[in-house]
């Protein structure tokens, strides 16, 4: 097994906050709070959560676009560093504030080149090579980006973060911004692109459906911290977290008859300020009891299925 | 609310002292001897005196010397002598800035109604009659120059009409109240005419915004009738933000002010800001100007806090 | 693979011709364009002009005072005995420079504080946004006024130099640049702020791309529509400044004609040549309404909203 593209120990991303009035100590948002994990290469990884979970926090430091503020953060490309090589590269949720108006598809897809370094003709060679690979015709590059749709920009943003020759490609919700209809093609695009190039994926969603296509392991986020950590058809066979079971439960869904009477999650959630003690989840849990509330619980195998990591008291 | 006032204050007059400073070494660097100058008008001195005083301050002091013997005396209550006047500055400006509240006062008595009632008759009909009228009018009135304008005015009503005089300032020792009135008209008009403009252009759009709410419409379907709809609702609604507008305005109110004070021959602060900085009278130009800036502060600052205090979005 | 068909593709159309058709559009602002540019060219006949007529517009002749127009003074004569004709134009040609070299040094000034505040922010926007607090809080006039009293000689500027032309006329264009940039500073810092959070500034993160890069590929350009309006603007509000100085006595001094002090002495002569005071005005008044128009044709055509042509949503 050879080393792992990614891995992350113990991060957190603690933002510290100005508290209310003159005395009030200032406060720390737990955006990411003691998150471990690891992605092999050529794995996608989805990270899942509702909004407020901590997965985009958590993708922008893994693209470099932010500092943690504890743990680490390695990775490890398995190719040496060339000109022009970005090993980690970003597909952003919505493809009209992705490109730049003011610039041609040619100056936006090739700026990673640009910024290495590359002269004119390499990037333009290379971009209408990655062009191609997105399935957008060459004569695209010479436009703007106001002359194209919302599909055809997100291809357009993927050929940008191909164009760099990536191992790693962070996609912040790179779907939930297009027509159910262009949301497959893109998906059969990344996941084309994930087969002939052995790119892996940072792949953060709150879709179980577009996560299922395209995953091979799944983490779920809650209020910054890791519920449970699994391989793809284990994790939505036999979910073992009673947040990972709620979040299933509640994807709607049409023509399958009535949905079964599973787990409903009472109350809201936490304010990510003052986060509830012991296991961050007890305030909305149907299994919570006495040590939800005083111990946190780790991230660890269950018993029947190593593979599968909860951080639950009650996982079996 | 109370600690942002006084945070807000508390920087006025930190930039007041700032001010202060740069306004003396700016006035210092006017043609002539400041100390020299400074000392003049005080009919007391002796030539020993002075003598003895430029021993004591001497010129080779810096500036920040010269400075701080100033504020020190100014804080006391001793702002010197006019070398313009010879008389103790505080005499000069005090009348001075009576009549520039006078002339300022009758602007705004002028131009607030102007604009509260030309803006609602042009919203009431956004590009009907009095809507273009209005839109081209404000759009002279930033195109004009003042002077010119007054000018022009002094032409026609004092000179081919003869109908008002040509001054600002009655000749008589004891003018009537009619005669005070008389003279102020042409200049109190230009005033008004350039100040109307922006109100008239924030009142047309806040009116516009208010009376296609729904809450008129609801005043409207009661069957109240149109004056009430308009005065009661609509404009109160855009009266309170204009408080604010208002008083951004006093800057350029008394920029302006300056301009028709010296045309009309009146003498108003802006006049005698003019005419010690023509004459070199140094501590009557840095009392005045420092004046001017105290109040433009004011005003800016009561502008933030009633911003402050009328937008519910803002909490203190 | 998913393919995309050619014949979908519009052909590539850059904002800026968006624009410049826009513009194209609104025949207000063309005829006002039309027509400052023929003033300008007007105005820069004037040394010609002076050369054909043979006459001097400095030189004054007491014996040939406020004459009527004729065929060797067009417009006629001044108080001084001058030409008022080629005294208008070449005072045209002081306060157009002076429009545009102040704006454009306003510019300069007010986008570097503003862009450097907006996109630093923090520690930097913080005193950067008290400073210009405290220079909104001066009333203009009189603030110029004392700038202009200025005695440069006490800061060791030769008097030969302080006193000639060149010297008063790039005074004026700096005192007023240093008055006024705060509100594209104010601009440039808004739009900044905007950039920060942008996608594309963030992609461009990722794949290397450091402040300084950021700033002049991407912010700069995308914040040019609102700071572009606004200089337009600008023109007009220096010329209405430079204008107002130089009647009050403290801009720029005659023998140097300006329209400005082509009307200070205009007080005066009221009663036996009141024509002379409308000449000057009604030049500033109507390249002052030409450039507002301009900019009105300007923030018409930059309108973002149309802007976004072909977005399928």
């Amino acid at each position: 097994m050879s080393d792992p593209l990614l891995e992350i120990d113990r991060l957190s991303v603690h933002i510290p906050m100005r508290g209310k009035g003159l005395l009030a100590p200032s406060v720390k948002l737990r955006a990411v709070d003691e998150v471990s994990l690891t992605m092999q290469r050529g794995e996608t990884l989805a990270i899942v959560g509702e909004s407020g979970s901590g997965k985009s926090t958590l993708g922008y430091v893994v693209a470099g676009l932010r500092e943690q503020t504890g743990g680490s953060l390695r990775i490890t490309p398995s190719r040496p560093h060339q000109i022009g090589r970005k090993p980690v590269q970003i597909i952003f949720q919505d493809p009209f504030s992705a490109l730049d108006p003011r610039m041609t598809v040619e100056d936006i897809i090739g700026e990673p080149l640009r910024l290495a370094g590359q002269d004119r003709r390499t990037r333009r060679a290379r971009v209408l090579e990655v062009l191609e690979q997105v399935g957008m015709p060459a004569d695209a590059a010479q436009r703007y980006p106001h002359q194209f749709s919302g599909g055809q920009r997100q291809r357009l943003a993927i050929a940008r973060a191909l164009i760099g020759d990536p191992e790693l490609i962070v996609a912040d919700e790179p779907l939930s911004a297009l027509d159910v209809s262009i949301q497959s093609k893109i998906l059969n695009l990344m996941s084309d692109i994930k087969e002939r190039h052995g790119i892996s994926y940072f792949f953060i969603s709150h879709d179980f459906g577009v996560v299922r296509h395209l995953a091979d392991r799944v983490a779920v986020l809650y209020l910054g911290r890791l519920m449970e950590l699994a391989p793809a058809d284990e994790i939505f066979a036999n979910p073992a977290h009673p947040y990972t079971i709620a979040l299933m439960e509640a994807v709607p869904r049409i023509g399958r008859g009535r949905r079964k009477r599973g787990q409903v999650l009472k109350g809201e959630i936490p304010t990510p300020l003052n986060p509830p003690s012991g296991c961050v989840f007890h305030t909305r849990c149907p299994r919570a009891t006495a040590i939800c509330s005083t111990d946190r619980p780790h991230l660890l195998p269950l018993a029947s299925r190593p593979a599968q990591l909860a951080a639950c008291h009650h996982k079996e | 609310m109370l600690r942002y006032t006084l945070s807000r204050l508390s920087q006025a007059i930190l930039v007041t002292f700032v001010m202060s400073f740069l306004l003396f070494m700016l006035i210092g660097l006017m043609p002539g001897d400041p100390l020299e100058n400074m000392l003049e008008g005080n009919p007391s001195l002796t030539p020993e005196l002075i003598s003895q005083m430029r021993e004591l301050y001497g010129l080779d002091q810096s500036v920040f010397v010269r400075y701080w013997n100033w504020l020190g005396a100014a804080l006391g209550g001793d702002l010197g002598y006019s070398s313009l006047y010879f008389r103790p500055v505080t005499d000069v400006l005090f009348p001075a800035m009576i009549q520039t509240v006078k002339l300022m006062g009758l602007t705004l008595l002028v131009s607030v109604p102007l604009a509260l009632l030309l803006g609602s008759l042009a919203a009431r009909k956004p590009n009907g009659f009095i809507d273009s009228a209005v839109g081209v009018f404000s759009f002279a009135s930033i195109s004009l120059p003042n002077f010119w304008v007054s000018l022009l005015l002094i032409i026609l009503f004092s000179v081919k009409l003869g109908w008002l005089p040509a001054s600002g300032t009655p000749l008589s020792a004891a003018p009537t109240a009619l005669e005070q009135v008389r003279h102020m008209i042409l200049p109190v008009a230009v005033l008004a005419m350039f100040h109307v403009g922006p109100l008239v252009r924030y009142v047309r759009a806040s009116m516009i915004e208010t009376l296609s709410a729904d809450f008129v419409r609801t005043a409207r379907a009661k069957g109240l009738g149109e004056g009430s709809v308009m005065i009661g609702h609509a404009l109160r609604n855009a009266l309170i933000p204009m408080v604010t507008v208002l008083a951004l305005s006093f800057g350029s109110l008394f920029s302006g002010a300056l301009v028709v004070e010296t045309i009309f021959g009146m003498l108003g602060m802006g006049k005698m800001i003019y005419d010690a900085i023509g004459n070199i009278d140094f501590n009557l130009a840095l009392v005045g100007l420092l004046l001017a800036t105290i109040v433009t502060l004011l005003s800016n600052l009561l502008a933030d806090l009633a911003y402050a205090l009328l937008d519910p979005r803002i909490t203190l | 693979m998913t393919d995309v068909t050619v014949a979908a593709l519009p052909a590539p159309r850059s904002i800026w011709s968006l624009r410049f058709e826009k513009f194209r559009g609104h025949r207000l602002a063309m005829y006002a364009l039309v027509f400052l540019v023929l003033l300008t060219a007007l105005c820069l006949m004037a040394w010609p002009l002076s050369q054909y007529l043979g006459i001097d517009p400095n030189k004054t002749n007491l014996l040939a005072r406020f004459k009527a127009p004729s065929a060797q003074h067009w417009l006629g004569t001044d108080d001084l005995g001058r030409d008022v004709l080629i005294r208008l134009m070449y005072g045209g040609q002081v306060s157009i420079a002076v429009g545009l070299l102040a704006t454009f040094l306003m510019t300069i000034l007010g986008v570097a504080v503003g862009v450097t505040s907006g996109f630093l922010g923090g520690r930097t926007d913080a005193i950067l946004m008290r400073l210009t607090d405290c220079m909104i809080a001066l009333p203009l006039i009189p603030l110029l006024i004392v700038l202009g009293a200025v005695d440069l000689t006490k800061l060791g500027l030769s008097a030969a130099a302080a006193s000639s032309p060149l010297f008063i006329f790039l005074r004026i264009v700096v005192i007023i640049a240093l008055v006024d940039w705060t509100t594209m500073a104010r601009i440039a810092r808004a739009g900044a702020i905007q950039m920060r959070d942008r996608d594309y500034v963030r992609a461009a993160t990722v794949a290397g791309a450091r402040r300084r890069y950021n700033v002049l590929v991407h912010v700069l350009p995308n914040i040019s529509t609102p700071l572009i309006v606004a200089a337009t603007l600008t023109v007009g509000r220096v010329i209405l400044l430079e204008s107002t100085l130089s009647f009050l006595g403290f801009g720029i001094v005659p023998p140097t004609p300006t329209w400005g002090n082509m009307l200070t002495n205009a007080q005066q002569l009221i009663i036996s040549a009141p024509h002379l005071a409308v000449y000057p005005g009604l030049l500033i008044f109507a390249t002052v309404m030409a450039v507002n128009f301009v900019g009105d044709g300007v923030r018409y055509a930059f309108d973002p909203r149309a802007e976004n042509e072909g977005r399928s949503h």
